[in-house]
């Protein structure tokens, strides 16, 4: 049946309402992660991890304005209003660059751990936190004087940050030991751990359910986790090779970038399920949000993709990815360089076999 | 297995060189650079895997977490 076919009346038609629009998608530049937007300026702007750069989008035009050359693979960002600075954790640098907003300018370079790959701030504690994966630990730094306050020793793979300062409490999450350790923010001591899945690798917490939100990008699944015990609580389903969450502004909802099914998928908070899940671009990583708006940066596609999440609460039934819709036909031809010989390969050598083909990226 | 490499935007021979050390890869490896084959299939993240039956019909496609490719690989093969 083409679209012409199918009937329109007021019998059969049903009108559903969209979960999501999608506003505009940016090209930034080559791996872009982390992302965070200057509401003042009405900029995003978005660590472009293998160009070492920062991309500036005009967000009033879509487009990519200004580069920022920072230190040598920048991962993630945090913007700070009150002292119109930009942070760019510089992974293979191992450090932490500022950046002022009006010139675009780098003002301080700060010395963190091995690898540096999340980065936080707490705006009202004055306090930036870098998740150092290589160095297993957790760097706080004065906001407003970039001193080192304190370095607490977390687990390999430290990376992404958040905090509670209802509990006076940060949590730093460990990709490679799958964990998430719990530290007293008047102590800077560890007060407790918890195993969750494979790949760890983001955290958003909402302080008034008590529960931390995890991210297990290869076991696919959002680990709840209670901070008064450390327990895991359940696991929440999501798209394909999530990496990337962030908090909604309201905390009813989470969002969580889905590297493997180029999707953001909206959770609730309060039931854990699936909202929605809305095309962004070719493997999505870093989320920042302002109001409905969310923008998330594509790794795959190099772009940046400006949605509105439309729902106003959750939806009668959860969101469920649909088969792809070539399962069942024949797979196109390929003729492909062989990485390895240079030789050209076509399908035709795998006539008649079974086989598997994995779509990968080397970042 | 077939491994075919998308996304690099650059020389992809460093990157994919280490990819392969890392994790041990001995599979053969194409390189998709401009990722049009990818876009015919539809394919909108990594990893995705793409399972093809003997007579060249796709039986599957995404299939990240280790279970599903299990139990996947498990009827593909008693097929």
């Amino acid at each position: 049946m083409t679209e012409l076919d199918i009937p329109v009346g007021a019998a059969c038609r049903i009108d559903a309402v969209a979960p999501g629009l999608t506003i505009a998608e940016v090209p930034v530049g080559l791996d872009p992660e982390g992302v965070a937007v200057d509401l003042g300026r009405g900029r995003a702007y978005v660590a472009c991890s293998r160009a070492d750069n920062v991309a500036v989008v005009d967000l009033d035009t879509s487009s990519t304005v200004a580069r920022i050359q920072v230190g040598t693979e920048p991962i993630d960002l945090a913007f700070d209003p009150a002292t119109d600075r930009l942070f760019t954790a510089n992974a293979h640098s191992d450090s932490v660059s500022a950046v002022d907003a009006e010139s675009l300018e780098v003002v301080a370079t700060i010395d963190v751990g091995l690898y540096p790959s999340g980065l936080t701030a707490d705006h009202a504690a004055r306090r930036i936190y870098a998740g150092n994966s290589l160095g297993s630990s957790m760097s706080v730094i004065d906001l407003d004087t970039y001193e080192t306050i304190a370095t607490v020793e977390a687990e390999v793979g430290a990376g992404a940050i958040a905090f509670d300062r209802t509990r006076d409490l940060v949590v730093c999450v460990n990709f490679i030991a799958a964990s998430a350790t719990f530290i007293d923010t008047k102590t800077w001591t560890v007060i407790g751990r918890v195993e969750v899945g494979s790949g760890a690798c983001a955290v958003g917490i909402v302080p008034e359910l008590g529960h931390a939100f995890i991210v297990n990008s290869l076991a696919g699944t959002v680990s709840r986790v209670s901070l008064d015990d450390y327990t895991v609580l359940e696991e929440l389903t999501v798209g394909r090779a999530p990496v990337g969450l962030t908090v909604g502004p309201r905390h009813d909802r989470i969002y969580v970038s889905n590297r493997g099914s180029g999707t953001l998928s909206v959770v609730g908070t309060a039931d854990g399920m699936q909202w929605a899940q809305l095309p962004v671009g070719g493997g999505p990583g870093g989320i920042a949000v302002d109001g409905n708006r969310v923008y998330v940066a594509n790794a795959g596609s190099g772009t940046l993709s400006i949605v509105d999440d439309l729902l106003a609460g959750p939806p009668p039934r959860p969101a469920v990815e649909p088969p792809h819709p070539l399962i069942g036909h024949k797979l196109p031809e390929f003729s492909l360089v062989d990485f390895r010989t240079g030789q050209r390969r076509s399908s035709h050598e795998w006539a008649e076999r079974r086989y598997i083909i994995n779509f990968f990226a080397s970042w | 297995m077939i491994l075919i490499d998308i996304w690099e935007g650059t020389d992809p021979k460093p990157d994919v060189d280490r990819f392969c050390e890392m994790w041990g890869i001995d599979s053969t490896i194409l390189l998709d650079e401009t990722a049009e084959y990818a876009a015919a299939l539809g394919i909108r993240g990594v990893p995705t895997n793409v399972l093809v039956d003997a007579d060249g019909t796709i039986v599957d496609i995404g299939l990240v977490r280790l279970d599903e490719l299990d139990a996947a690989i498990d009827r593909l093969v008693s097929s």
